[in-house]
């Protein structure tokens, strides 16, 4: 399962997501972008679901693993980071095709684009629930803050409105990380791609 | 001390804080990683506090705003429909950012135990797998590779008018592009080591080479002292909480 | 006796290929120690640290001992990133672990070409076969015409003309123009909590002209650029452009086109047609069309060895994607040029001729910045010396 090229494709989804956040700070955007590696990924292993998600799922957890020292709250988003995987490896592997199909046909790959963010925001929001709530009381940062007030002020509890919260600001987010990662994916050099396809001998001693 | 023994240590403090031991446990928890801090770590601890509230501090700002400024009450007063005040929204807010400051401090403090060993030296102590070892040490040096890309690749886009200084919506436009040359950038450099150096240097058997660790037993040295007292304490602060005051 | 072998040519002429052909063959060496010509070839990519990246190669154990190459100074450098060195430094990094290792033979693509001229003969003087400090060694150089004694030269011709580039055609047709003057009037700037980088600097920089920036690493040069282009802001002081303020960290670049040491870093887009429109649309308001107009720029990557503007730029061979970043600056859009080690991995012949191309830019107006370690391809272009060192820059 884990060849060199394989892992390098793990080592190269965790350092993305590990240096993204150095992106988003230098160009000051307000989203979190902390997962387009693991669904890249799974779309550089496509056709192949199993290996997609295995080395999708440990290059999230291994991005969290080393992250976890400048953000120690991200390791606690393990369990999320593999509902992640396991969505990316049954849905965005099957768009891989749309997504690197030239020319660009702009509504499937939009649709595709929407459908998958969709489902990976939906599915991360509700796994998150439990650990947002139990570590931090719902609120997760400055946007969450407001939202999570306002539905505790209506009436809501404190899960059903860190749940709320989340399925307000996680589906955006995951779209706008499909939508980097299909980017990315049809940018890749075929030489690339075609590399991982090749079952190479162990290294000798 | 080994980086096996410091990470199980780490394990152990933070699964017991997230625990919610009742005070006497959580006197017994804060002896034992002070204990770990002033013996292990030392004058370093302050930088591991340090760190940990420039962590901690803006989300204990945020929380209180919810909590305290808007809400009002307590979850539990809010499941139980009970008359709320703000004292106890801001004892929930406490209790919940002293936890996150212990995960933190845990962290930091471990990883600052082994601040004078290179992280090729760190790895190969660890207890795991040749492959999740061969991954880590690959990751680390793309992270390297990436960030540098990022500043280079950052200057060019903004000097190609691309992107701004200052928070844009241009910044909100075209930061795939930003992330697309880093992306490829990287690509192209892995492409050529597997394509050429690693090949022919025969690299990955090197660090294979390297990373094997002569030493058959996973625990060393200070490991046998506070493993079993960190196991201790784990046994005291589960009795203490099921005895309630018996102890 | 010591085996050395150089692979000359010019670009295109199948050298790297012939090179890895080389280390297959087992009559070579069973392993090689490989330098490559792209960013970062020097290094391993499995390691995070110098100190790290010397143990990895360190480590073997060694029958074949000699004496180390310790030109970078490792030890003050040992807690650092390897990427955060210059190519040159990484270049010296890997002879230096190369010397310590148990390999028996080197391989060196074009990669000694960063070194300033100091080092690369100091290099050379390190892998002659007289010294018999190396069992095998086999070698492109650009700026290494044979013969040289000891060495067997296999001179190979170019199999393609595919890539046919000469940058002089880029700028015969440019109008003249007047770059206007960039002055720098008691700029300081230091990062946060660190040392100045420069202090109370005084500079005037001519339309015109060009300008080598020179100085160690870690002087400022890439800081200064970053300031120039207004990635940076300085902490006091004022640029002015054509005589009226000119704040580029506030107002965006409007003045200088940039080609980055590792053309990479530099694409706005995956092809080169991506990279153009993005470009037309950011400066759009100051720039003429005409200069940036689609046939006119298809027709110029033509002139470099590029004939379609859906080239995938991150997929064409190395010494024509270098030569593609030389395409916005020398396309005349901007009034001043940067150019951050352009000559790398060229031919003498493209080398002559970017020369001679940077030489009609300042004839015809423009200002031009670059940084090169290779002195003869800079004194083939009239400019002063921006010595950059101690909180200053001056012109020499």
């Amino acid at each position: 399962m884990f060849t060199t090229s394989r892992l390098i494709v793990i080592a190269l989804g965790a350092a993305l997501n590990c240096a993204i956040g150095t992106i988003v700070y230098l160009l000051k955007l307000p989203v979190f972008l902390d997962s387009i590696g693991t669904i890249l990924v799974a779309l550089l292993l496509a056709p192949d679901r199993m290996a997609a998600f295995m080395c999708s799922w440990a290059a999230g957890w291994i991005g969290l693993a080393l992250s976890g020292l400048i953000n120690p709250f991200l390791p606690w988003f393990a369990v999320t980071d593999v509902a992640i995987s396991a969505i990316a490896a049954i849905l965005v592997v099957g768009a891989a095709r749309t997504f690197r199909e030239r020319p660009l046909g702009s509504v499937p790959f939009i649709g595709q684009v929407l459908l998958c963010g969709l489902v990976i925001g939906v599915v991360s929001a509700v796994v998150s629930v439990p650990v947002v709530v139990y570590l931090f009381g719902g609120v997760t940062g400055s946007g969450s803050a407001l939202v999570v007030a306002v539905f505790l002020k209506a009436g809501q509890h404190l899960m059903s409105a860190a749940m709320l919260s989340g399925l307000a600001s996680d589906p955006p987010d995951k779209i706008l990380q499909v939508l980097f990662a299909a980017l990315l994916y049809r940018a890749t050099p075929g030489e690339f791609i075609a590399m991982l396809r090749i079952k190479e001998p162990e290294p000798s001693r | 001390m080994t980086p096996n023994g410091a990470f199980t240590l780490g394990f152990i403090l933070i699964a017991l804080g997230m625990g919610v031991p009742g005070p006497r446990g959580v006197a017994v928890l804060a002896v034992l990683t002070l204990a770990f801090a002033l013996i292990e770590v030392r004058g370093a601890s302050v930088i591991a506090l340090r760190r940990a509230a420039v962590v901690v501090l803006p989300l204990a700002g945020f929380m209180g705003v919810v909590w305290v400024g808007i809400v009002g009450e307590s979850p539990a007063q809010l499941a139980a429909d009970a008359a709320g005040t703000r004292s106890a929204a801001l004892a929930y807010v406490a209790t919940l950012c002293a936890r996150l400051f212990f995960i933190v401090a845990v962290i930091q403090l471990v990883f600052l135990r082994f601040a004078k060993l290179t992280p090729l030296q760190v790895i190969r102590a660890l207890a795991l797998p040749a492959t999740l070892k061969r991954v880590l040490v690959i990751t680390l040096s793309l992270i390297g590779t990436l960030r540098h890309a990022i500043d280079r690749a950052h200057i060019a886009l903004i000097a190609a008018g691309t992107l701004t200084r200052a928070p844009s919506w241009r910044n909100v436009l075209h930061s795939w592009r930003l992330i697309q040359a880093v992306w490829l950038s990287a690509i192209t450099i892995m492409v050529g080591r597997m394509r050429d150096k690693w090949p022919v240097e025969n690299t990955i058997a090197r660090l294979d080479d390297t990373l094997a660790n002569d030493s058959p037993a996973w625990f060393a040295g200070g490991d046998r002292i506070w493993l079993p007292i960190s196991l201790g304490a784990a046994v005291i602060i589960l009795v203490a909480d099921r005895l309630g005051g018996a102890l | 006796m010591p085996r050395r072998e150089l692979i000359s040519g010019p670009n295109f002429s199948g050298r790297s290929g012939a090179l890895m052909a080389l280390l297959r063959d087992g009559a070579f060496a069973a392993e090689s120690f490989y330098i490559g010509p792209y960013s970062e070839a020097a290094l391993s990519g499995l390691s995070s640290t110098i100190a790290d990246e010397i143990e990895l190669y360190g480590a073997m154990t060694a029958s074949f001992r000699r004496p180390p190459f310790s030109l970078l100074d490792v030890a003050a450098f040992s807690t650092r990133e390897p990427q955060t060195l210059s190519g040159g430094e990484q270049v010296l990094l890997a002879l230096h672990c190369f010397s310590l290792s148990g390999y028996r033979a080197l391989a060196i693509d074009t990669a000694l070409e960063q070194l300033d001229q100091a080092n690369r003969d100091a290099a050379l003087d390190f892998l002659d076969p007289r010294r018999e400090l190396v069992e095998s060694v086999a070698l492109i150089d650009n700026r290494l015409p044979p013969p040289l004694p000891g060495w067997r030269c296999a001179e190979r011709a170019a199999d393609t003309t595919d890539f046919a580039c000469d940058p002089r055609r880029v700028v015969a047709d440019l109008p003249r123009r007047q770059a206007p003057a960039i002055t720098i009037r008691g700029l300081t700037f230091a990062y946060r909590h660190g040392k100045d980088i420069f202090r109370d600097v005084d500079l005037a920089l001519d339309g015109g002209a060009a300008y080598r920036l020179a100085g160690p690493n870690g002087a400022g040069k890439t800081t200064l650029l970053k300031l120039l282009v207004g990635v940076l802001a300085p902490s006091a002081g004022a640029l002015l452009l054509g005589g009226e303020p000119y704040r580029p960290w506030r107002q965006g670049n409007r003045a200088i086109a940039l080609a980055t040491q590792n053309p990479d870093h530099q694409w706005c887009g995956a092809t080169l047609r991506d990279d153009l429109a993005r470009r037309r649309s950011a400066f759009a308001r100051w720039v003429d069309p005409a200069r940036m107009a689609g046939a006119r720029m298809e027709a110029l990557a033509a002139a470099l060895g590029i004939h379609s503007l859906d080239a995938r730029l991150y997929e064409l061979p190395l010494a024509a994607r270098k030569r593609l970043s030389w395409l916005w600056p020398l396309s005349g859009a901007l009034p001043w040029v940067m150019l951050d080690e352009p000559s790398l991995g060229q031919d003498l012949a493209t080398r002559t001729q970017l020369a001679a191309a940077i030489g009609s830019l300042t004839a015809l107006g423009y200002g031009v910045l670059f940084v090169t370690h290779d002195d003869d391809f800079a004194d083939r272009i009239p400019h002063r010396v921006l010595a950059i060192g101690n909180a200053q820059v001056k012109a020499l």
